[in-house]
C-alpha cells in the first residue's frame, strides 16, 4: 500500500521537475544564459533520478509480492521464480512505459553532461526537447497507465505470467529492444536543437553519432534476439514473421543505419546536412508511429495487446512531433544545406547516397505493409499484405545494398570516374563469380539465392580487401588496427552482417520440412538427416506435466516436448527440441501422441541458422571495437571553427 | 542537390512499382467470419474468429477440424500442421486459406493471438 503511494509521488515529482527543466531550458538556452541553462540541465537530472526512484519502488513491490498494487498483481504470483518477476517490471504495458522513461531519463543525463561544448543555445533546446519527451511519458505515467494503481482488496495471489513468457529470453529480448526504442530520442533531441539553434554545422554529428550508434546497437541486439527467442520457443520453424510489432522494430533501425552512412560523408566531406537531419528525425517520428501502432491495437497483429487508453495520447504526441519536425526542416533547410558542393555520383559518398535512397526505399515498403490494414480499412474492407509482399518488394532493394557494400567501400571520395580506382572492384566481382559458380556445381537452382549469396561472398572480399589494403603489409597490422579502429570495426560489423545475411539466405531458400507420425523404432530422414522415434513418456513436474518424445539423431538423443499447464486451463507450450551443427539446425516439434504409442512430428531443416547469431554477435562485436575510447575527430575541427560563445 | 533529383526520382519510382506490383499479388482480405459469409471471395483471406468447443484432432494432433465464430456466423474449419501453443476453445485465431465448395475453409496457416507482454487479459484478446 505505502509502496503505491511512494511510487505516485515520485512520478508526479518527476513530472514537476521534467516541466520545470522544459521551460527552463528553452528560455535559457534562447537567452543564452549559462546558469539558468546549467540549472535547467540539473533540473532534468532531478526528473531522471525521480524516474528511478519510482522504477526502485516499483521492483520493490514485485520483489516483495506486493499485490495491494493491480500492476503486481497482474503480472506476477508466488510461484513465478524471482527473475522472472524482477522481469515483471517492464513486462507489462505500465511498466514498460516507465522502463521507457528511466531509460531515456539517464541515458538522457549522460547525453547532457557531455552536451556543454555544443553551445549554451544547443544543450539548453536539446535539455527542453528531452524534458518535454520525458514529461510526456511521465503524464501517461501519472494518467492514465499508472503503475502505482491500487487494488481495493488485495488478492493472496497474482495472476502470474504467461507460460510461452516464462523463459529466459524475457530476461533479455525486451528490456534491450525497449531500451533501444527509448535512446533514438537522444539523437532526435540534439538534431532538432541544432536545427532549432540555427547552427547546423557539424558539431552536433559527433555528439548525435555517438548516441545513434548506442541506439542502432540496441536495436541490433534486441532485434537478434528477438529472432533468437521466437525461433528456440514458437516452434514454428522460422525467426521473422514480419508482424507489424517486428516491422515496428525494423525500421527506425533501418533510418539509423542510413544515418550512421550518411553522416561519414558529413564529416568527411561537409555534404548531406539536411538530410542527416532528416534521418535522425525520421528515426525517433517511426518510434512514436510504431509504439501507437503496437500500443493501441489498431492493426491486426498475432501479438494481442491491451486495447487501453494510451492509444489516443500516443496519437496526439505523434501528430505534435510530426507537425515539430516538418515545420523545423522546412524552415530551417535553407540554413542548413548552405554552401554545399554537390555530391559526384561515382564515388564513395555517391554510394552512401544511393544507399541512403535504397534503406528509405526498403523502409517505404515496410511502412506500406505495416499501415495497409489500416490505410484499406478506411476505404472498405481490410486487407493485409504477408511474408511474400516483403520478400517480393523490399528483396530487390536489399540485393541492390548487398552490391554497394561490396562495391562503395572500394571507391575513393570525391570522383572515381578514371579507371584505375575501380580496378580493385575486380576481386569482390570474381569472388562472386565463383561463388556463383560453386552454387551451380551444387545444384542451386533458386534465382534468388544465386544472386544474393554472391554478392555476400563479394562483400566478404571487399571486407577482407579493406584489410589487406590499409594495414599495409601484416607486420603492422596490430598497431594499424588500434588506431584506425573505427574504420576496421565498421569492416568487421559488415562482416557479420555478410555472415548474419547468409544465415537467412540458406535458411530462407533452403529450409526443408515433414510431418510425419511415426511409430517407436520408426525412422524419418530430412534433407539427409536421419532420425529414429525411440518412445515417449510422460513426466510430471511442479504446475504442468510434459509429454516427451526421445529422437535418437547421431549420438545425440533429440527431446521434444509438449507441456500442459492444468492451472492454466489446459495451456499447451511446445517444447522445440533443436540440434545445431555449423551447417544446419535440426529442429523438431512434437504435435501430439496417438493411444497406440505413435507420435506426430514437424521436422525442420534449417541451413546455416547459427550463423544468423554469430553475425549479429559479430556485427555488435565490430561496433564496440571501433567505437570504445574513439575521440571523435569531428568534434575538435569543429571546436576550432566555432568558438563558444561568451557567457552571459 | 539538383544533381541527386534524378537518381531519388528513379529509385523513388523503383520503389513505387515494387511496392505497388508486390501488394497487388499477394495482399488479402481480413475479415470476420460474418464477414467472410455476407460476401463471398474467391481465393485466399484471413479470417478472424473464435474457437468453439468443437474441436477435433486426428493424426496425432497434425490434423484439426473445429467450428469458427464470431457473434453472428461461424464456419467449419479444417486445418493440417502444428497448432499454436495456444490454441484451443475460446481463443481468437486467424485462419488464413479459402472456403472451399464443400463450405469447409481450408485453412493453409492458422495464427493464434499470442498472449503478448503488454497484454493483461492473455487468452481473451
Amino acid at each position: 500500500m505505502i509502496l503505491g503511494y511512494l511510487g505516485a509521488g515520485a512520478l508526479l515529482a518527476a513530472l514537476v521537475m521534467g516541466g520545470f527543466s522544459a521551460v527552463l531550458s528553452f528560455w535559457a538556452g534562447f537567452e543564452e544564459n549559462a546558469v539558468m541553462v546549467q540549472v535547467g540541465r540539473r533540473a532534468f537530472y532531478a526528473a531522471a533520478a525521480m524516474t528511478a526512484v519510482a522504477s526502485a519502488v516499483l521492483m520493490w513491490a514485485l520483489l516483495s509480492h506486493d499485490f495491494s498494487l493491480a500492476y503486481v498483481t497482474e503480472h506476477t504470483d508466488l510461484s513465478t521464480p524471482t527473475a522472472l518477476v524482477a522481469a515483471g517490471f517492464y513486462g507489462g504495458q505500465e511498466g514498460s512505459l516507465l522502463y521507457w522513461a528511466l531509460v531515456l531519463g539517464v541515458l538522457g543525463s549522460i547525453s547532457l553532461v557531455a552536451s556543454s561544448s555544443l553551445g549554451l543555445r544547443i544543450s539548453g533546446y536539446a535539455a527542453g526537447l528531452m524534458a518535454v519527451i520525458l514529461s510526456f511519458f511521465l503524464v501517461v505515467l501519472a494518467l492514465v497507465a499508472s503503475p502505482f494503481d491500487l487494488l481495493s482488496i488485495t488478492p493472496p495471489d497474482g495472476l502470474g505470467l504467461n507460460p510461452v513468457l516464462r523463459d529466459g529470453g524475457m530476461l533479455i529480448h525486451p528490456p534491450v529492444v525497449l531500451a533501444g526504442f527509448a535512446s533514438f530520442a537522444i539523437p532526435f533531441c540534439f538534431a532538432s536543437a541544432a536545427l532549432l539553434a540555427g547552427r547546423p554545422d557539424s558539431a552536433w554529428i559527433a555528439h548525435t553519432r555517438r548516441f545513434a550508434l548506442i541506439a542502432w546497437s540496441l536495436q541490433t541486439t534486441g532485434l537478434v534476439l528477438g529472432m533468437w527467442w521466437a525461433y528456440h520457443v514458437l516452434g514454428w520453424g522460422g525467426y521473422w514473421g514480419w508482424d507489424p510489432v517486428e516491422n515496428v522494430a525494423l525500421m527506425p533501425w533501418l533510418a539509423t543505419t542510413a544515418y550512421l552512412h550518411s553522416s561519414m560523408v558529413q564529416e568527411t566531406r561537409g555534404q548531406l546536412r539536411t538530410w542527416n537531419f532528416g534521418l535522425v528525425i525520421l528515426a525517433f517520428l517511426l518510434v512514436v508511429f510504431g509504439t501507437f501502432i503496437v500500443r493501441s491495437g489498431v492493426v491486426p497483429s498475432v501479438h494481442t495487446f491491451a486495447i487501453s487508453a494510451i492509444g489516443p495520447w500516443f496519437l496526439a504526441f505523434l501528430f505534435v512531433c510530426i507537425t515539430f519536425s516538418v515545420v523545423l526542416l522546412v524552415a530551417r533547410s535553407g540554413v542548413a544545406g548552405g554552401g554545399e558542393k554537390p555530391v559526384a555520383p561515382v564515388s564513395r559518398e555517391g554510394a552512401f547516397v544511393l544507399q541512403n535512397l535504397l534503406l528509405i526505399g526498403v523502409v517505404a515498403v515496410v511502412f506500406w505493409g505495416t499501415i495497409l490494414p489500416l490505410v484499406s480499412g478506411m476505404f472498405g474492407q481490410q486487407r493485409v499484405v504477408g511474408a511474400s509482399y516483403y520478400e517480393r518488394a523490399a528483396g530487390p532493394l536489399l540485393v541492390v545494398i548487398l552490391a554497394l557494400m561490396a562495391a562503395g567501400p572500394l571507391l575513393p571520395w570525391r570522383r572515381a570516374a578514371r579507371l584505375p580506382s575501380l580496378r580493385a572492384l575486380i576481386w569482390p566481382a570474381a569472388t562472386a563469380l565463383v561463388a556463383l559458380a560453386a552454387l551451380l556445381v551444387a545444384g542451386a537452382g533458386s534465382v534468388p539465392a544465386l544472386i544474393a549469396l554472391p554478392l555476400v561472398a563479394a562483400v566478404v572480399a571487399t571486407c577482407f580487401m579493406q584489410y589487406a589494403r590499409l594495414s599495409a603489409g601484416w607486420k603492422s597490422l596490430p598497431k594499424v588496427l588500434v588506431r584506425r579502429r573505427r574504420r576496421y570495426g565498421a569492416y568487421l560489423a559488415h562482416l557479420g552482417l555478410a555472415v548474419l545475411v547468409a544465415g537467412i539466405g540458406a535458411s530462407h531458400f533452403w529450409q526443408q520440412e515433414k510431418d510425419v507420425t511415426l511409430a517407436p523404432g520408426q525412422q524419418v530422414t530430412v534433407a539427409g538427416y536421419t532420425l529414429t522415434y525411440t518412445g515417449s513418456e510422460q513426466r510430471q513436474l511442479a504446475d504442468h506435466s510434459e509429454l516427451v518424445a526421445s529422437m535418437r539423431f547421431g549420438d545425440a538423443t533429440l527431446e521434444p516436448g509438449l507441456a500442459t499447464y492444468v492451472g492454466l486451463g489446459g495451456q499447451a507450450l511446445t517444447h522445440v527440441a533443436i540440434n545445431t551443427t555449423p551447417v544446419a539446425d535440426i529442429y523438431v516439434v512434437l504435435a501430439g501422441a496417438n493411444a497406440d504409442g505413435s507420435a506426430a512430428f514437424r521436422v525442420f531443416v534449417n541451413p546455416l541458422v547459427s550463423w544468423i547469431w554469430a553475425g549479429g554477435a559479430i556485427i555488435i562485436f565490430g561496433v564496440l571495437l571501433g567505437n570504445l575510447g574513439e575521440r571523435a575527430p569531428a568534434m575538435e575541427a569543429v571546436r576550432r571553427r566555432v568558438p563558444a560563445p561568451a557567457p552571459g | 542537390m539538383i544533381r541527386w533529383a534524378i537518381p531519388a526520382l528513379v529509385v523513388a519510382a523503383c520503389v513505387g512499382y515494387l511496392i505497388y506490383s508486390a501488394s497487388g499479388g499477394s495482399a488479402e482480405y481480413y475479415m470476420t467470419v460474418s464477414q467472410l459469409r455476407s460476401h463471398a471471395v474467391a481465393g485466399d483471406v484471413r479470417v478472424a474468429g473464435v474457437v468453439q468447443t468443437d474441436v477435433q484432432k486426428s493424426n496425432g494432433g497434425l490434423h484439426v477440424t473445429f467450428t469458427e465464430q464470431d457473434g453472428t456466423a461461424s464456419m467449419p474449419v479444417e486445418y493440417s500442421g502444428a497448432l499454436p501453443d495456444i490454441f484451443r476453445p475460446g481463443i481468437t485465431v486467424v485462419a488464413e486459406g479459402r472456403l472451399g465448395s464443400d463450405g469447409i475453409f481450408h485453412a493453409r496457416t492458422l495464427l493464434a493471438k499470442c498472449p503478448s507482454r503488454f497484454s493483461t487479459t492473455p487468452y481473451t484478446q
